[in-house]
C-alpha cells in the first residue's frame, strides 16, 4: 500500500522515469551478455591448448566483472537519477505527508517506482545484451583475442539474474536517495517560494579543493614513485579529482558562465541562467566530467604508447580495455544526459514564459543551446585536466615521455561525442517542452 | 476535550542563523471545539506559517503548540504524521489532490494509510455535491470540483480540525461561496474546528471569529463582524506605519 503515490508519479511524469529506466537497461544488457559470454565461453569445445589460452586472456574474469560493475553503477546511477525524479514529486509527497503518510512509507513508495519501472528495463536489455555479446565474441575472435569457435549463445539464466541485479540494486538506490526528501517537512515542499538557495557554502568548496589538492599531490608522488604501482593508483587519484571537481562544480560554472556573454543578448541570458542554476547543472557536470576524464585517459595512453613505440600494441590488450572503458563511459553518459534532461524540464514554465514575454521558440532555443555549449566547454576543460593530470606521471613511468599523444582524427570524435551527449540532454527536450503554445503549458505545468 | 488547538508563544523564523527572517514573533492563541476561525492579514504576515505550525506541519522555532490536547512540538515524525492522519483533515489552495488518481481513491487517501474508517463515500460525495464522479480522475475536474473533493477528502474521517489554507483563493466568488458552505456545515452539523487562512474579506465573514496578523503578530482578536468592516479593518492594518523594532 503506498496511497496511490507511484501510480500518481509514473502517470504524471513519465519523462523523469527515463533516466533510472535507461539506467537499468544498459544494466540488464551488461548483466545479459556478460552471463551468455561467459556461458558460450565454457561450453564452446575447445582442444586443451585452445582452452589454456582462452584462461589465460583473462575474458572470463572480465565477464564476472561486468555483472558486478553493473550491480554498484546501477544503485549508484538509479539512485542519482531517482534523486530528480523525487524532486519533481515534491508537491505530492508534500501532500500524501500532509494527510498521514509517514517518511517510511513514502521511501517504500519511491523505491517501488524504481522496481516498478526496473522490469520492463530488464525485459528490453536482456536480448540488447545478448546482441551485444554476440558482437563482442565475434570481436574477440575476429582479433584473435580468443580462439575461433567460440559462438554465442544465450543463457538462461540471463533474464532472472538481470531481474534480480536491476529490481535490487533499484530498491536500494532510490531507498538511499529518498531518505532526504522523504523528510522534509510538509510545510516546506507546500510553500510557494521553494527557490533553492544560490550561495555555494563555505564547506562544499572546500572540500572540493582538498580533494584536488589530494588528486595533484599523489599524481606528482607517482611521477617519482615506482612506475609499477602507478597504474593502480592512478584510478584513485582520477577518482579523487573528479569528485572534488563535482563539489566546486557550482563554482566552476559561475566562472565560465561569462563566457557565454561574449555572444551577445542570447549568451547574457544564458550567463544568468547558468549563474542561477550552476548548482543543479553540476549534478551533469560530474558525471561529464569522469566520462571525459576515463575515455581521454584509456585512449591517449594507447594512442601515445603506438606513437612512442611506434608499432600498435595488441590488439588484444586493446580490445579489453576499450570495452571495459566503454561500459564506465556508457553509465556515466546515461547519468549526465538524464540530469540536463531534468534540469530542462523542471524549466518548462520558465521557456513558457520567456516565450510570453516575446522571445521567439529560435531565440529560445537558442539560450538553451548557448548554455549546453557552457556546460559543455566546462566539462572538457575541466575532464581534459584531471586526464592529464592522472596521466602524464603515468606516461612517464611507463614510456619516459612527458606529452601525451592524440591523433586529431580522435580528438574531433570525442569532442563531436561529448557535444553531441549535451545537445541530446538539452535541446531535443527543450523542443518537446516548447511544442506547446507557452499559454498551454503555464495551464498545464502549475 | 475544550481546546482543540492550543498555541503558545509560537515563533517561527526562516533563513540562516545568522540573519534569521522572523515569520511569527510570539503568538498566543487558544480555539475551542465548534469553532470557524478565519485569520487574515497582508501578504508575508505569517498567515501561512502560522497554519503550517499549527496543523503540524513545520515546527515552531520556540513556543509550543498542542494539538487536540497533545503536544506536538516535542512529537516525532511518526507519531505526528499518524495523529494528523486521523485527527486532522487539510484543504489548499492549489496541489491539494493526486490528479492522476480518481475523486474515490483521493478521498479515501488517509485510510488506505492506515487512518481511521471514513463515513460511507457515497454519503461524503452527496454532501458535496460529487454523486456519481466517484470513478472520475480529478485531473478531469473544474477548479470548484476539485475543491470539494478536497472538503470530502478532509470531512470523511471525522477530523477534530481542519485546516483551509486560502480554500477560495483560486475560485470565482460563486464557487468559491459553495465551498465556505460545505466548510460552515462542517462545523454546525459535525462540530468540526476550522481554521482558515484568507486575504477576501466575503470568506472570512463565513466564520465565527476574526484574527488579524501583522509582521507575526496578533494585532487583533474577536468575533466576525461583517465583511465591510472586515475589509476596514484588514487595510488598517496594513496601512499602518510598521512599529519600530
Amino acid at each position: 500500500m503506498n496511497a496511490g503515490l507511484v501510480r500518481q508519479a509514473l502517470r504524471k511524469q513519465p519523462w523523469a522515469f527515463a533516466g533510472p529506466f535507461v539506467t537499468q537497461c544498459l544494466a540488464a544488457a551488461l548483466v545479459s551478455g556478460a552471463l551468455g559470454a561467459s556461458s558460450s565461453l565454457s561450453r564452446a569445445r575447445l582442444d586443451p591448448a585452445a582452452r589454456r589460452a582462452l584462461t589465460e586472456s583473462l575474458i572470463p574474469e572480465m565477464a564476472v566483472l561486468f555483472v558486478v560493475v553493473s550491480v554498484y553503477l546501477t544503485a549508484l546511477i538509479v539512485g542519482l537519477t531517482m534523486t530528480s525524479s523525487i524532486a519533481r514529486q515534491g508537491r505530492d509527497i508534500a501532500l500524501v505527508r500532509a494527510v498521514g503518510a509517514t517518511p517510511g512509507r513514502v521511501r517504500r513508495a519511491v523505491a517501488a517506482q524504481a522496481a516498478v519501472v526496473a522490469v520492463p528495463a530488464t525485459v528490453l536489455g536482456v536480448p540488447l545484451g545478448a546482441l551485444f555479446a554476440h558482437a563482442w565474441l565475434a570481436g574477440l575472435t575476429g582479433h584473435g583475442v580468443i580462439p575461433p569457435g567460440v559462438t554465442f549463445h544465450p543463457s538462461a539464466a540471463a533474464l532472472p539474474a538481470a531481474l534480480g541485479i536491476t529490481v535490487g540494486a533499484s530498491l536500494v538506490g532510490a531507498l538511499v536517495a529518498a531518505v532526504r526528501p522523504a523528510r522534509v517537512r510538509p510545510a516546506t515542499a507546500l510553500t510557494e517560494t521553494a527557490v533553492p538557495p544560490r550561495r555555494v557554502s563555505v564547506v562544499r568548496t572546500a572540500i572540493g579543493v582538498v580533494l584536488v589538492a589530494g588528486g595533484v599531490v599523489l599524481s606528482i608522488l607517482m611521477a617519482n614513485g615506482d612506475p609499477a604501482k602507478a597504474d593502480g593508483s592512478s584510478f584513485f587519484t582520477m577518482l579523487a579529482m573528479c569528485v572534488g571537481a563535482g563539489f566546486l562544480g557550482p563554482v566552476l560554472l559561475r566562472l565560465t558562465a561569462p563566457l557565454a556573454r561574449l555572444f551577445g543578448g542570447t549568451g547574457t541570458m544564458a550567463a544568468d541562467n547558468l549563474a542561477v542554476r550552476a548548482k543543479a547543472l553540476s549534478g551533469a557536470l560530474v558525471p561529464l566530467v569522469l566520462a571525459i576524464a576515463f575515455a581521454m585517459v584509456k585512449v591517449v595512453a594507447h594512442t601515445t604508447s603506438v606513437h612512442v613505440h611506434g608499432a600498435p600494441e595488441p590488439a588484444a590488450q586493446v580490445w579489453t580495455e576499450y570495452s571495459g572503458t566503454a561500459v564506465y563511459v556508457a553509465f556515466a553518459a546515461v547519468a549526465a544526459v538524464n540530469t540536463l534532461v531534468t534540469v530542462l524540464l523542471a524549466r518548462r514554465r520558465e521557456l513558457a514564459v520567456t516565450r510570453l514575454v516575446g522571445a521567439s521558440r529560435a531565440r529560445a532555443l537558442a539560450v538553451v543551446v548557448c548554455e549546453a555549449l557552457t556546460v559543455t566547454i566546462t566539462a572538457l576543460v575541466v575532464g581534459t585536466v584531471v586526464a592529464m593530470v592522472t596521466m602524464v606521471p603515468m606516461l612517464h613511468g611507463m614510456l619516459g615521455t612527458w606529452t601525451p599523444y592524440l591523433p586529431s582524427g580522435q580528438l574531433a570524435g570525442g569532442l563531436a561525442a561529448v557535444i553531441g551527449l549535451v545537445l541530446l540532454g538539452t535541446v531535443v527536450p527543450a523542443l518537446v517542452a516548447m511544442r506547446r503554445p507557452p499559454v498551454e503549458s503555464l495551464a498545464v505545468d502549475p | 476535550m475544550d481546546n482543540v488547538v492550543e498555541i503558545d508563544g509560537v515563533t517561527r523564523s526562516y533563513g540562516s542563523r545568522r540573519r534569521p527572517v522572523a515569520a511569527l514573533r510570539g503568538v498566543s492563541l487558544v480555539v475551542p471545539a465548534g469553532t470557524f476561525v478565519a485569520v487574515m492579514g497582508a501578504t508575508g504576515s505569517g498567515k501561512s506559517t502560522l497554519l503550517h505550525c499549527a496543523a503540524g506541519l513545520d515546527r515552531p522555532t520556540s513556543g509550543r503548540v498542542r494539538l487536540v490536547g497533545r503536544d506536538v512540538t516535542r512529537m516525532r515524525e511518526g507519531a505526528l504524521t499518524r495523529l494528523r492522519r486521523d485527527r486532522v483533515g487539510f484543504v489548499f489552495q492549489s496541489y491539494n489532490l493526486l490528479s492522476e488518481l480518481t475523486v474515490r481513491q483521493n478521498v479515501l487517501l488517509p485510510r488506505r494509510l492506515g487512518g481511521p474508517r471514513p463515513r460511507p463515500l457515497d454519503e461524503v460525495l452527496a454532501e458535496v455535491g460529487l454523486a456519481g464522479l466517484a470513478g472520475r480522475p480529478v485531473g478531469e475536474l473544474s477548479g470548484g470540483q476539485r475543491q470539494r473533493v478536497a472538503i470530502a477528502r478532509a470531512l470523511a474521517g471525522r477530523p477534530a480540525v481542519v485546516y483551509a489554507d486560502e480554500p477560495t483563493g483560486a475560485l470565482d466568488p460563486a464557487t468559491g461561496e459553495q465551498v465556505l458552505r460545505l466548510l460552515r456545515s462542517g462545523v454546525d452539523r459535525a462540530q468540526v474546528t476550522v481554521v482558515m487562512v484568507t486575504h477576501d474579506p466575503a470568506a472570512a465573514a463565513w466564520s465565527d471569529r476574526l484574527i488579524l496578523l501583522r509582521e507575526g503578530e496578533v494585532v487583533a482578536d474577536g468575533p466576525t463582524p461583517d465583511p465591510e468592516t472586515i475589509a476596514e479593518r484588514l487595510r488598517a492594518t496594513v496601512s499602518e506605519p510598521a512599529v519600530a523594532r
